[in-house]
């Protein structure tokens, strides 16, 4: 059981950070990200291919996924997503045109993994395992504890408090906040709303990289990791809100934390065929939570909180 | 039927024909209706599982073939039927003692099949517009995509419905056409898309398309007019839905086997939208476009693989990706409204209409 929450706390951590991502590139820009599949893939690949060149930890190379993932992030704004949000296109289009995105990059890291395949003996950029080369750092009750827990535990605090500190205290982050709340006011009070755009997208695909770091060490590695992440991901985004960075990390938390250990209550109550099905989870809480709760978890811990008379 | 199709042509026309069913069945919901249909593969797999799960079922009821299963003589049309130890056989049975020589049962079996797959898909359609009431624009386009994915998952692993990652064989419809089966399934194919396609064709340019149009562009003002936008919305869906089964059923009955792992959303849901994009939403002409140029395309860059090969650094594999990834960015930002964009339509000639705009005096 308590391996099932370990694994279940890294995933979550992933799917968390990488919710955080599509929650930040939908606020500010109203772009429904498919290729988030993608950047998180990517940071699977840049921890990977990065171990195979380098050597050591792969803890190493989280910056460079979250950098090098956040500038394709940027690239995808100044190449598609500018040009778009500049004509007013509907959110249709723009989630539409990301859908098209992300196939091309699914392309390309399915190329990458054929070079990385020819280029490097020895290695499997199509199922890969980077858990296996995790550093034990303590025993609890015949279980194992990795380093991979405190790490994306400690990713993850880092996160909110770089975030907040970032959304509240500098002036850039307010004129963030201000382009969210109004992008008309905002720029007429001489906020770049550009920059804030561009900004937004990397901050997105890093935390996207991250995410997929954090995941490529528990997952089995290979081009097709994104594309069954997916819809975890925007399932945490929706139910923490999409309107909350906060939400999303918490939302992210509630579906890779459902989806793992509920699995496992439910295949202890009803037989191990229900393992087949863990991905409906996330499904099903999105759902419900898209019918039911359309305003996320943020929305209802502010109510809960008002209701208590705690100022925000 | 003597009709011998050439091989380049089969693969040509087998795209073209399916993947006309299926986004025609798309233009409907998202070009017509407005609804952003982003689980298109949703009742094209309805569709599939019909046309694997029940004809098959029905001839052995009424052959009452049976099987020896687990040392007990039975006659398999409950869970039996789909195991893949049973299956094989038996349809090969199906195929040779019953389809093979009767061409007017085999006839009647493939038009209830495709009916039976309209109904089914009309019906889980139908389910879907609970949230298409509810949710607007990409909340919706990511709940459909959601049960798209949720039905794939269960034909995966719930194996007495067809066979789950084993799958399971569809019986052979055209098998008493004999040596030249490939082509009159292809036939078939043509004939049913056409039909769709004149059938929508009529549909569309009906007061009852003339109301969806008018509901995807003012929901309100559909409503002031006296328009049932929910049941509106409702019969979009079921339509769509049964048209898209239809597509799906064809595909497996071509293939002649059923694999749920074939059905992905990106073939299936993402490449019918690319599509439907590259011809021009809202145009029921730019459908045929749209699918004609990919089906083309598509076999070009398989055909000619060898000579492109040395040229490129990427295998055509992942190319073909990149390029429809490529059409979806550039179509959406350079031409939203495809290559034959939709056109207004009016009721009385323009003349008249705006004489009849002029203030009169």
């Amino acid at each position: 059981m308590l391996e099932v929450i370990l694994t279940a706390l890294v995933i979550s951590a992933g799917i968390a950070l990488a919710a955080a991502g599509i929650t930040i590139i939908y606020m500010s820009t109203e772009t429904f990200n498919f290729a988030h599949a993608s950047f998180t893939t990517i940071g699977f690949f840049v921890v990977y291919n990065m171990l195979l060149v380098f050597g050591g930890s792969p803890y190493y190379y989280f910056v460079f996924a979250a950098i090098f993932t956040g500038l394709v992030g940027v690239a995808v704004y100044l190449t598609v997503n500018r040009w778009l949000i500049k004509r007013g296109a509907d959110m249709v289009t723009l989630m539409m045109s990301t859908l098209g995105v992300d196939l091309i990059l699914f392309g390309l890291i399915n190329q990458w993994a054929d070079i990385i395949r020819d280029t490097i003996p020895g290695s499997s950029p199509r199922n890969f395992l980077l858990r296996t080369i995790d550093y034990p750092i303590a025993e609890v009750a015949g279980t194992t504890i990795y380093a991979r827990v405190p790490i994306s535990i400690a990713i993850v605090i880092l996160i909110i408090i770089g975030l907040h500190t970032f959304l509240t205290k500098t002036k850039f982050g307010i004129a963030m906040r201000t382009t969210i709340e109004n992008p008309t006011l905002a720029r007429i009070m001489g906020v770049n709303t550009e920059m804030v755009y561009l900004t937004a997208w990397f901050l997105g695909g890093a935390l996207a990289g991250l995410g997929g770091a954090v995941l490529a060490m528990i997952e089995t590695g290979s081009p097709q990791v994104g594309v069954r992440y997916i819809v975890p991901l925007f399932a945490g985004s929706i139910v923490g809100g999409l309107y909350s960075v906060f939400g999303s990390l918490l939302g992210g938390f509630l579906i890779g934390l459902s989806q793992q250990i509920g699995i496992y209550v439910l295949s202890l109550w009803v037989g191990t065929f229900i393992n087949a099905y863990k991905p409906v989870i996330p499904l099903v809480i999105m759902v419900v939570a898209l019918l039911f709760f359309p305003e996320g978890l943020g929305a209802l811990a502010e109510k809960y909180l008002a209701r208590r008379g705690v100022k925000k | 039927m003597a009709i011998v199709i050439p091989p380049f042509l089969i693969e040509i026309l087998l795209t073209f024909g399916i993947f006309l069913i299926i986004t025609v069945s798309l233009n409907f919901e998202v070009g017509y209706a407005g609804i952003p249909q982003f689980g298109r593969v949703l009742t094209v797999l309805v569709g599939a599982i019909v046309a694997a799960a029940i004809p098959g079922r029905l001839l052995v009821l009424m052959a009452g073939i049976t099987v020896e299963f687990r040392g007990e003589e039975i006659v398999p049309y409950g869970a039996e039927y789909a195991n893949h130890l049973v299956n094989f056989r038996l349809v090969d049975q199906i195929n040779t003692q019953i389809l093979g020589v009767n061409p007017g049962l085999s006839i009647v079996m493939f038009i209830v099949t495709l009916i039976l797959a309209a109904i089914f898909g009309a019906i889980i359609g139908y389910l879907t517009s609970y949230p298409a009431l509810r949710l607007r624009e990409a909340y919706l386009g990511i709940t459909l995509l959601a049960f798209g994915d949720a039905l794939q998952l269960i034909a995966l692993n719930y194996d007495p419905l067809v066979g789950a990652t084993q799958g399971v064989f569809v019986p052979n419809f055209f098998l008493w056409v004999g040596p030249t089966q490939t082509s009159a399934k292809i036939i078939a194919i043509l004939i049913v898309a056409a039909l769709i396609y004149v059938l929508v064709y009529f549909w569309v340019n009906s007061p009852f398309g003339r109301s969806l149009k008018a509901m995807r562009d003012s929901e309100q003002a559909a409503e002031v007019y006296g328009k049932n936008v929910p049941r509106l919305r409702g019969y979009t869906l079921m339509i769509g839905g049964a048209l898209a089964a239809i597509g799906g059923a064809l595909w497996v009955i071509y293939t002649g086997s059923m694999d749920a792992r074939t059905f992905n959303r990106l073939t299936w849901t993402f490449w019918p939208w690319a599509f439907m994009m590259l011809g021009g939403t809202g145009s029921h002409k730019g459908m045929l476009v749209g699918v004609f140029f990919f089906a083309l395309f598509r076999y070009l860059i398989f055909a000619y693989k060898g000579v492109l090969e040395p040229f490129i650094p990427i295998s055509i594999q992942w190319l073909e990706y990149i390029l429809i990834g490529l059409i979806i960015v550039l179509v959406s930002m350079f031409r939203p409204q495809g290559l034959l964009p939709e056109k207004p339509r009016t009721l009385l000639p323009k003349e008249r209409v705006e004489e009849l705009a002029k203030p009169s005096a």
